[in-house]
């Protein structure tokens, strides 16, 4: 069997409390007391996308920061194509590609062309390599008009197929989403969605795993989702297999289900 | 690996120098306000100086040259001391840092790229300052020993890097102010040799002048672009700045990596 494209096990992340007035000066060196993971496991097979479902604080967002060797984890460990995240974080970086839907983190200043030449060339593509796979990639996602102007000029929905043409520049075996449609309205959402199965899942040469708390979004990308609620994995599966499993007709019935609440979660016929 | 890494550094200088070329009118203004600031300092030195004050200076000559050398020189300091840590701030409140930290260029690559525009820029400004007050207002030059005042400007370069990466940890770590800037910068104004030779002043402010590597990196300074003072004669406060930096630059890089796993560890990178 081939390895894991994504290995977690027993991952924990604590926080130090949140604090204001003049203890914030000191909460750099409090304790972590605030359990955001609480030992979390799972793999992400070669080629899978894997979907990260769970309400607002549930662990999501957390659990990709660390595999994007954003955040340190508490204990446990993460790994990409079996780097650990914390001792081989560069080698884990020459794998992945990170796109976080709540924010562009462009130069708004350089256009689409000069963005991605930056970020081709700081993951290490010679100057040739970096024109050529811009071509490329603008022709896949149709950003060619967008590469010759401002990014400030651009509309939301291109600059976030841009983020995600820039987590590809390096061909990584790993991509990580967290919420990539957050800051998208209804259509652009939608066009995103569909862009990414078959532009990115079809060929099946990138792992997906994505963060969400839009069931569309869930249902149309994911292989398999993994139910998440307060910092723990509630189960693992398809989601055939999961509505299977908890009796229910909808995947937004599954997770009430597993979570035993109401989830903060976007219906299927809800606009976004 | 060493050409990779010029190679990055080429490219953090490209993108900063492309972000300022949209701002064209930013050039003209402030040549403008070069030239305010030269006539500024050559009316209140036509004010002020006298055979007696031209005695008292350390290279002799006019009060007017003294005085722009301190002005613009501590203009350069205070470029050292805050471009580390602006363009950390710049990066986070655009949310470029995240997408600059996943990419395969390492963490001191990163901060020494980030600053060589600015310092640049700032060599560019020093220039256009003297260079009005060549034509307009006849600061000698004619003595001027190129070479020294290079060297100069690289080690005072180096001396103060160390600093102005340990206020971006402070930056990193506590999110506002920089107080080692505005310590160094107030003790500086008064007991750093900048409008008037420490000579003046009591003995304890001596001794603290002394201790100070401003006053070293300006006597050398002006003893260069005055005096017309070569390497050898400069030696003494070119090793005094080198010691500075040999002992504040590894330490503030080790600061500045602690620094960044701290807010790791608490979940504050991004935090303002």
């Amino acid at each position: 069997m081939s390895e894991a494209a994504i290995s977690v096990a027993n991952l924990e992340k604590s926080f130090p409390p949140a604090r204001s007035g003049w203890r914030a000066l000191l909460q750099p060196f409090e304790k972590p007391s605030v359990v955001a993971l609480a030992g979390i496991s799972f793999e992400v097979r070669p080629g899978e996308a894997l979907a990260l479902l769970g309400a607002n604080g549930a662990g999501k967002s957390t659990l990709i920061r660390i595999l994007a060797t954003l955040l340190l984890p508490t204990q446990g460990h993460a790994r990409i194509a079996g780097h650990d995240a914390v001792l081989d974080p560069r080698a884990v970086r020459r794998q992945l590609g990170y796109h976080a839907g709540s924010d562009s983190g462009f130069y708004s200043r350089l256009t689409g062309r000069e963005n991605l030449r930056l970020f081709g060339r700081l993951n290490h593509l010679s100057n040739a390599a970096a024109k050529k796979r811009i071509a490329s990639l603008a022709t896949q996602f149709h950003l060619e008009e967008a590469l010759d102007r401002q990014l400030r000029t651009l509309s939301s929905g291109t600059v976030q197929r841009l983020s995600l043409a820039r987590a590809l520049l390096h061909q990584p075996r790993v991509l990580l989403l967290d919420e990539p449609t957050r800051s998208l309205d209804a259509i652009a959402a939608s066009e995103f969605r569909r862009f990414l199965k078959s532009e990115i899942l079809r060929s099946g040469d990138t792992s997906l795993l994505f963060a969400s708390h839009t069931l569309p979004e869930v249902e149309l990308l994911a292989d398999r989702v993994a139910v998440i609620d307060a910092g723990r994995v509630l189960a693992c599966d398809t989601p055939p297999a999961l509505k299977h499993a908890t009796g229910a007709p909808t995947l937004e019935g599954a997770f009430m289900h597993l979570t035993g609440r109401a989830p903060h979660l976007v219906p299927e016929d809800a606009p976004e | 690996m060493m050409m990779r890494s010029l190679s990055e550094l080429w490219i953090f200088f490209w993108r900063d120098l492309s972000i300022a070329r949209t701002y064209r009118t930013v050039f003209v203004l402030e040549a403008v306000e070069a030239l305010f600031g030269v006539a500024m300092f050559f009316y209140v030195a036509r004010f002020v100086d006298s055979p007696q004050l031209q005695h008292a200076l350390p290279q002799g000559g006019s009060y007017f040259a003294f005085s722009l050398i301190g002005f613009v020189f501590l203009d350069y300091l205070n470029a050292a001391m805050d471009t580390f840590d602006r363009s950390l701030e710049e990066a986070r409140d655009s949310g470029t840092l995240e997408h600059l930290l996943v990419t395969q260029t390492s963490l001191p690559v990163t901060l020494a790229g980030s600053a060589i525009y600015p310092f640049v820029a700032m060599t560019f400004r020093i220039a256009v300052y003297v260079a009005w007050g060549a034509i307009l207002f006849h600061f000698p030059l004619r003595d001027a020993n190129w070479l020294a005042v290079a060297a100069v400007l690289i080690a005072t370069l180096l001396a103060f890097s160390g600093l102005g990466i340990l206020s971006a940890s402070y930056l990193l770590l506590f999110k506002r102010g920089n107080p080692a800037k505005w310590f160094l910068l107030g003790v500086s104004s008064v007991a750093g040799g900048m409008l008037f030779p420490i000579s003046v002043l009591p003995d304890w402010l001596q001794f603290v002048a002394h201790l100070n590597p401003v006053t070293y990196a300006l006597d050398a300074m002006r003893a260069a672009l005055l005096g017309g003072a070569g390497l050898r004669a400069i030696l003494q406060p070119l090793l005094v700045l080198l010691l500075f930096a040999a002992v504040l630059l590894p330490v503030s890089m080790a600061v500045f990596a602690w620094a960044l796993r701290r807010t790791k560890t608490t979940g504050t990178l991004m935090h303002r």
